[in-house]
């Protein structure tokens, strides 16, 4: 007798494989709104304006990785924005004490890692749903963010902390530069290291990362750290750049960043997404607004479009998986 | 010969439940040892030991000359065991190379080392002379070859003992061979192999050696030579049953439900049969052979764009699950867990589910009403279960899967549509569910069953429709048929002996 099993067959087209691979798709999506802007705006191509775009889109860019590793561990983190403003408030502070600037904000990226230890040891430790946990320390950070500053803004802070936020090379922010430089990094580590690939395993089947040897809570605890502290690197830049420390700061973003994730190929449910997909996914959410703004489109119906590209992109997806499926 | 693996009076307790008491298990190399029993005799809990999901509370597992004390299954496939789980556990999304090296990628320098990943990876499966492309993912292979890596990812430890738990349960028949003829090759090397498995036909098959659990105890271990399917059976279930019930003879009556020349392009074509009142009326098919989907059909989960269906009499034409509950149809899913237990629920929460109109008074829900039926279920379908207030997931395979069943009854509909009623259930529940489908069609109820368990439809049924292809190629009546005559007619190598495609004469 013949053995009988086969592997099944590939009956996607060359088409739909590249529609399949979010990246390509989304670099489309984000050139065709390029050229389009370029005609329908005289302002929209200028040095000025992609400045702007790119300091805009730093927090959520950067805090987009950290998000994109959760998800396609199967969780996610609802305090990054709190952890930003809360890093944010607390450089300022101690600038203000006396601190040297190093010192500064390697207390702040401190603050950011427990955040993401705790995060990491609700989930695990106790099992507590993720969306419970975070939500639970998004109100804790931003709460002791407030306590700290009263509310106000901190300001006054010594001119050399400014530097970086300000600072340009090659006719682009540093911050760009950072920023960049941080995507490749990080999507290179997710895609090729050893490490890394275990949080995909965890997202598809936690059970079974688990018989195959692996150490998921561990996994789980350094994704939720890692996040953590970026989102607190997010905030050092951004009093940087404000010159202030702001309590207030990144209300509403960690929404937002998870909506570009999502948009850029991660899922919910885990397993899913890179790093690269993800940043595009700030990108395309970042020209959008931008686009809308230059033609002076109302801020409240930017709100609009945004959920509705959300919601669109995702059905897009789901409908092509059926398809294939 | 040294044992490679040995369980020395290993004993084990959850709470007040004792799972294990004082086993004694050895296993050889190059041999194939079945562990058998019921649901709920303890082999999961053996199983759990030598992987290192868990730990005894007493006794000792011994692999190779060390004692070893698995802390997690990371040491256990450091000290060279394997499983394979009876649900795969594979991730989807990544590459066949990717998930037989998970959780130890080939690596340089803390990154993974793809090219040499994907080459070790196609050197595994080669040993198995199966064409898989390692680069694909495991979510664009068929199930069989998913199962195949699966094996591969246990023996990328270069595993000395591989556990196999129900590794047949997402096989065909024809697949089945294949896999045996891996487990040969395996053998051949040294490998020590613990089967665990309910199909008693394959294991008389490929093991050398049986042990039989019940209770949580070791009743015996046999050759498999020396041994036969009945004193097995026997001492699986603690007393003399036979494998071979004794047929009543129903009363059949006129025809419940017709179908004419139904069809959905893609799905099933041409399908023209009918259920009688009081008869068990058998889909037959392998895997891919579409059998329960026509069993979703009638059920109104997919509704045939062509032709036409008759209940009771009167025309059927279901557009939901819903619409064919109205009409008198009950559907018992495949996939307890996830298409037809509420786990979390409590015994009379599941029982009240398909039935919320029949506990229903002034809007009100029927608690009381509800629980003396889910009382007289437990008593007639002999549950193993505290009550009807005990959450369904707290309960043994077969017993929930006698919930669902009981679940379905409830609602007392005219026609009873099953798709594999005894999946991974142990033979005292499979024996007790045969029994209480046939008291049902006794008082006039029909059904039809839908199962990849040959053997199960000759017990069972009246009458047997071989599916292949989404299509009805022959009729067979059971009596003058046997397994090994249905499965070449299922696979088409045989055609089907007077096929009656017109259903049966009235």
């Amino acid at each position: 007798m013949t053995i009988a099993i086969s592997s099944g067959q590939d009956r996607s087209s060359l088409l739909e494989k590249i529609a399949r691979t979010r990246e390509l798709t989304l670099l489309a999506l984000i050139a065709l709104i390029i050229v389009a802007m370029t005609f329908a705006s005289p302002h929209f191509l200028s040095v000025a304006n992609f400045r702007a775009i790119s300091i805009g889109m730093t927090p959520n860019a950067i805090i987009v990785i950290g998000m994109a590793i959760l998800l396609a561990s199967g969780g996610f983190d609802l305090s990054v924005g709190s952890v930003m403003a809360l890093s944010s408030t607390v450089v300022a502070l101690l600038l203000l004490a006396g601190w040297s600037i190093p010192m500064a904000v390697a207390a702040a990226l401190l603050v950011g890692a427990c955040t993401g230890l705790v995060n990491g040891g609700l989930v695990t430790g106790f099992g507590i749903n993720p969306l419970v946990a975070t939500l639970g320390t998004m109100s804790i950070a931003r709460g002791i963010a407030l306590v700290m500053t009263e509310g106000f803004s901190v300001s006054s802070l010594p001119a050399e902390f400014g530097a970086v936020g300000k600072a340009s090379l090659a006719g682009l922010p540093v911050l760009f530069w950072l920023t960049i430089t941080m995507v490749i990094a990080f999507d290179l580590a997710v895609r090729h290291s050893a490490f890394f690939r275990q949080v995909y395993f965890i997202g598809a089947n936690e059970r079974a990362a688990a018989l195959s040897g692996i150490a998921v809570s561990r996994v789980r605890i350094v994704a939720y750290v890692i996040t953590g502290i970026l989102a607190a690197l997010a905030g050092v830049l951004l009093a940087s750049r404000l010159m202030s420390g702001t309590p207030t700061a990144g209300s509403g973003l960690e929404l937002q960043v998870l909506a570009a994730a999502v948009i850029g190929g991660a899922s919910l449910k885990g397993g899913e997404g890179t790093i690269l997909g993800a940043f595009l996914g700030v990108v395309f959410v970042a020209l959008i607004n931008n686009a809308m703004t230059m033609l002076a489109v109302s801020v409240y119906w930017q709100m609009i479009i945004i959920g509705a590209v959300l919601v669109i992109a995702v059905a897009l997806d789901m409908m092509m998986r059926r398809r294939a499926g | 010969m040294t044992p490679l693996l040995e369980l020395t009076a290993a004993s084990k307790s959850f709470g007040p439940t004792r799972a294990l008491t004082e086993l004694n298990f050895q296993l050889l190399p190059g041999e194939v040892h079945a562990l058998v029993g019921e649901n709920g005799a303890g082999k999961s809990t053996a199983l759990g030991l030598m992987y290192g999901v868990i730990a005894p509370d007493t006794g000792s597992v011994t692999v190779g000359s060390q004692a070893q004390q698995f802390r997690s299954t990371a040491d256990a496939r450091a000290a060279g065991v394997a499983c394979v789980f009876q649900e795969l556990s594979l991730a989807g999304g990544l590459t066949v190379a990717e998930n037989i090296f998970a959780g130890h990628p080939r690596q340089r320098l803390g990154l993974v080392d793809w090219p040499r990943q994907r080459t070790d990876a196609a050197a595994l499966l080669d040993e198995f002379e199966l064409d898989i492309d390692v680069r694909k993912t495991v979510d664009s292979l068929a199930v069989s070859a998913r199962q195949v890596v699966e094996i591969a990812k246990a023996l990328s430890l270069d595993a000395r003992i591989l556990l196999l738990d129900e590794p047949t349960s997402a096989l065909a028949p024809d697949e089945v061979d294949a896999l045996f003829a891996i487990i040969e090759k395996l053998k051949a090397r040294g490998i020590g192999i613990l089967y665990v498995s309910h199909h008693l036909s394959e294991i008389f098959r490929i093991s050398d050696r049986i042990t039989v659990m019940r209770d949580g105890r070791k009743i015996a271990t046999h050759h498999t030579a020396e041994t036969t399917e009945k004193e097995i059976v026997s001492q699986m279930v603690g007393r003399l049953a036979t494998a071979e019930r004794v047929r009543n003879k129903r009363p059949i009556g006129e025809p419940m439900f017709r179908a004419q020349e139904m069809g959905l392009p893609g799905i099933y074509d041409d399908l023209t049969f009918d259920v009688r009142a009081g008869e068990i009326v058998g889909l037959a098919g392998l895997l891919g052979s579409r059998s329960k989907l026509i069993a979703r059909a009638v059920a109104g989960l997919l509704p045939p764009s062509v032709g036409s269906m008759e209940l009771g009499g009167a025309t059927f034409a279901p557009r939901s699950l819903r619409d064919a509950i109205e009409a008198g149809i009950a559907f018992v899913p495949e996939e307890r867990k996830t298409e037809g237990l509420f786990l979390g629920e409590s015994n009379l929460g599941n029982l009240a589910a398909a039935n919320l109109k029949r506990f229903r008074h002034f809007g009100l829900f029927q608690r009381k009403a509800a629980a003396e039926a889910t009382q007289d279920a437990i008593g007639q379908l002999e549950i193993k279960t505290s009550g009807p207030e005990q959450p369904t997931g707290a309960l043994s395979g077969g017993n929930q899967q006698k919930v669902l069943l009981a679940k379905w009854l409830e609602t007392q509909p005219r026609l009873l549509v099953l798709n594999e009623p005894t999946k991974g259930v142990d033979i005292g529940a499979k024996l007790k569910i045969h029994e209480e489908l046939e008291r049902c069609a006794s008082g006039g109820m029909a059904i039809l069953v839908a199962s990849s368990d040959f053997h199960e439809l000759l017990a069972l049924c009246d009458r047997i429709l071989v599916v292949r292809d989404g299509r009805i190629v022959g009729e067979t009546d059971p009596a003058n048929f046997n397994e090994d005559d249905l499965l070449s007619v299922a696979s088409g190598v045989q055609p089907a002996p007077a096929p009656d495609l017109e259903g049966s004469p009235s």
